[in-house]
């Protein structure tokens, strides 16, 4: 176990920059996830941290040691890949058991570390098949087990569930969650599923374009998100945004003056703004408490919940979710109040304003 | 986000294409249609076999017939209508040795000289060819500049006749060669390669690796190829060094493919011949001369002509290459199941 600090990380593949001025501090037991758009740069962070490929500029510490110019293999630190990478001509035991033989560790030992971490992720009965004769999310965990018998000072994960379906996945999750708990190893996981960045994470780094965007709590990404992209990325259905320019009484108009909505309690702001509310915190409301009107144009029930989607008067879509089974239909004029706490303001360059 | 749905066709059922090879398969229909009622459904797959049968039977099987009643007749005459049957009495002076280790104590020294030849020269040749092959494939799977090129430039000498291949090598090594002349040149004394026994046997190897290693390393290549990136991550993650990558994760994984080259260098080694022979001429003496040049030299370069003899040889080494043969298919359907 260690902790990790990056200190302006950028990395360039000939002359595209991936990667640009990343600084990161993880604690040690931290369970860090790193999300953004395809292409963000978020395996090349992963692949920097773990040494797999070579930093363009900054250092990279672990335990307060330097170690930006060490091969992969002196780091210490083991990856669960999204392809598995297990060694197709070893037995599940041997696949797990390699690393240990490679530090010459008695027999003994690497018999006992192995059978433990088999006991833990369920694989005993597995140990002598090889890789090929495994369903997906058993290799998902001889991959895990591969990880964990070595006692790695970081554990890097890149996309691990991205190959299961979507009930295994959410066991998986919970495996992992449950794992991290149990033996409180530093873990760092990316991954474009956001559920899985929420559930999982004690902090949520957001990438952008080879930049962060924001580090925080999941809670903090979804209660204080630092910009446009933050609250867009964070959150599904993603967070409603209506542009316009501040206007007399401290309200919010839209360019063709149709929809004049409120600012977040105790914000100052003038010029071009941004304003966001989630689905979640928009609701269907009487024409008296009306803070705007929408024309619904779809209704999705889910059975618990149901989204309705339709625009302002203006045009601007905006989603909502509510509670009811059958809470409008499509075509009708509804009036909808923003819940004041939960508004979001934003400036013209897509920094959060706060009060 | 998982994808489902049928895997994409070749052309898409309407387009020009299909429709084109649908008109030409058309005009074979009717003919078709008519010998399938007549054969029936199953007899229809040796209907479709039958022309290549034909011309497999006519260059091959016939062949190989013609040389085993060649072997078992005697007489100096071409035709096996004018040649009196002699039973196994070729095979029997083939054999007949004092010593099966000591070719000169054999009826027949030529051909055993030419076995043991053969054997020295497989045995060498499958060590150097397979050992500088894999050596080129590994150096040639790095990620090294120019590695295009090398690939081509180790390819070429497969392209050029076997003929080609030995009179550059011999216009090199001869007395007054290429060789020599640099060897003189650094003060050094002349060397007759052809001319020592030990030197002939050498280049013997030498030329024809030059000459086919290119081959194999391409098969080795495509093999360490086919090897997922990510393995050699994960080996590197698991703290692995080099040299146990090579033993653990590298030649393990390239096994198959090494056991189709090694197969494919001994049958081809065991039918050594026209490199050797322009090279060499299989001397000095007999020193590089292998099987297959005896089996010429008896059948149609010797004063009497002996082809009984010489199809007897043919048809033993011919049992060894059929028994290789069939090594190197089962092999390769074990490998594919
Ligand atoms: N070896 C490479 N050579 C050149 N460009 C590369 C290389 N590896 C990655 N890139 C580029 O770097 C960018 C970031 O790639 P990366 O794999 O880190 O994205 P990612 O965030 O992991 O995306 P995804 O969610 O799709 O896995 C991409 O634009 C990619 O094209
Ligand atoms: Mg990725």
């Amino acid at each position: 176990m260690a902790g990790l600090v990056l200190t302006g990380i950028g990395k360039s593949f000939g002359p595209v920059e991936v990667l640009r001025g990343i600084d990161l501090d993880v604690a040690d037991g931290e369970f860090v996830v790193f999300v953004g758009p395809s292409g963000c740069g978020k395996s090349t962070l992963l692949r920097v941290i773990a040494g797999l490929e070579e930093v363009t500029s900054g250092t990279i510490r672990i335990d307060g040691q330097d170690v930006t110019t060490e091969r992969a293999a002196e780091r210490g630190l083991a990856m669960v890949f999204q392809s598995y990478a297990l060694y197709p001509h070893m037995s599940v035991y041997r696949n797990i058991a390699f690393a240990l033989e490679n530090m010459r560790l008695p027999r003994e030992e690497i018999e006992a570390r192995v059978r433990r971490a088999a006991t833990m992720l369920r694989l005993t009965e597995y140990l002598d098949r090889k890789p090929g004769a495994l369903s997906g999310g058993q290799r998902q965990r001889v991959a895990i087990g591969r990880a964990v018998v070595r006692d790695p000072k970081i554990f890097l994960f890149d996309e691990p569930l991205s190959n299961l379906d979507a009930e295994l996945r959410v066991a998986t999750r919970k495996e992992l969650a449950s794992l991290h708990a149990e033996i409180g190893g530093t873990m760092i996981y990316v991954t474009h599923d956001q559920v899985e960045a929420m559930t999982l994470a004690n902090r949520i780094v957001v990438l952008n374009k080879g930049r962060i965007e924001q580090v925080g709590t999941p809670l903090e990404l979804y209660n204080r998100p630092a910009n446009l992209f933050v609250a867009g990325f964070i959150g599904s259905p993603r967070m409603n945004f209506i542009r316009g320019q501040v206007g007399a009484g401290g309200k919010l108009v839209t360019p063709d003056g149709k929809v004049s909505l409120p600012l977040p309690p105790g914000t100052v702001a003038t010029g071009e703004v941004t304003l966001g509310i989630r689905p979640e915190h928009v609701a269907p409301c009487s024409a008296a408490e009306a803070d705007a009107r929408i024309a619904v144009e779809l209704v999705e029930q889910l059975g618990s919940e149901s989204y309705l989607y339709g625009t302002l008067a203006d045009g601007t879509a905006l989603t909502l979710r509510s509670p009811l089974e059958d809470p409008a239909r499509r075509g009708e004029d509804v009036p909808v109040r923003f819940d004041p706490a939960r508004l979001h303001l934003f400036d013209a360059a897509g920094l959060a304003i706060r009060p | 986000m998982s994808e489902t749905g049928s895997p994409p066709r070749a052309f898409p059922r309407d387009s020009l294409a299909s429709r084109l090879i649908q008109a030409v398969a058309g005009l074979a229909d009717r003919p078709m249609a008519w010998i399938q009622r007549a054969v029936g459904g199953r007899g229809m797959a040796y209907v479709f076999l039958a022309p290549n049968i034909l011309f497999f039977g006519l260059f091959v099987f016939l062949p190989i017939g013609i040389n085993m009643a060649m072997s078992l007749t005697g007489g100096t005459n071409l035709f096996l209508s004018e040649r009196p049957f002699i039973g196994g009495d070729h095979y029997r002076s083939l054999m007949q040795c004092g010593s099966y280790l000591d070719p000169a104590s054999c009826r027949e020294d030529h051909f055993w000289k030419g076995v043991s030849n053969t054997l020295k020269f497989t045995i060498v040749q499958m060590v150097a060819m397979v050992g500088t092959a894999l050596v080129t494939a590994l150096v040639l799977n790095r990620k090294i500049r120019g590695r295009g090129f090398f690939r081509a430039v180790y390819f070429f000498p497969v392209l050029l006749s076997p003929v080609v291949v030995a009179l550059i090598w011999k216009w090199i090594l001869q007395r007054d060669g290429l060789l020599n002349g640099a060897i003189t040149l650094a003060g050094g004394e002349k060397i007759l390669f052809f001319v020592e026994p030990g030197w002939a046997m050498f280049w013997a190897v030498f030329v024809s690796v030059w000459a086919h290693m290119g081959f194999y390393t391409l098969i080795l290549l495509a093999g360490l190829q086919a090897i997922p990136a990510d393995l050699y991550e994960a080996a590197e993650m698991d703290g692995t060094k080099p040299m146990r990558v090579l033993t653990r994760i590298t030649l393990p994984l390239l096994w198959p493919n090494l056991v189709v080259v090694l197969v494919l260098v001994l049958i081809k080694a065991v039918q050594t011949f026209d490199e050797v022979f322009v090279l060499t001429g299989g001397g000095p003496g007999t020193a590089t001369l292998m099987v297959v040049q005896y089996i010429y030299e008896t059948a149609f370069a010797n004063q009497v002509q002996n082809f009984g003899l010489a199809a007897a040889a043919s048809m033993m080494l011919g049992t060894l290459l059929f028994a290789l043969t069939m090594l190197q298919l089962w092999i390769a359907r074990r490998k594919a199941a």
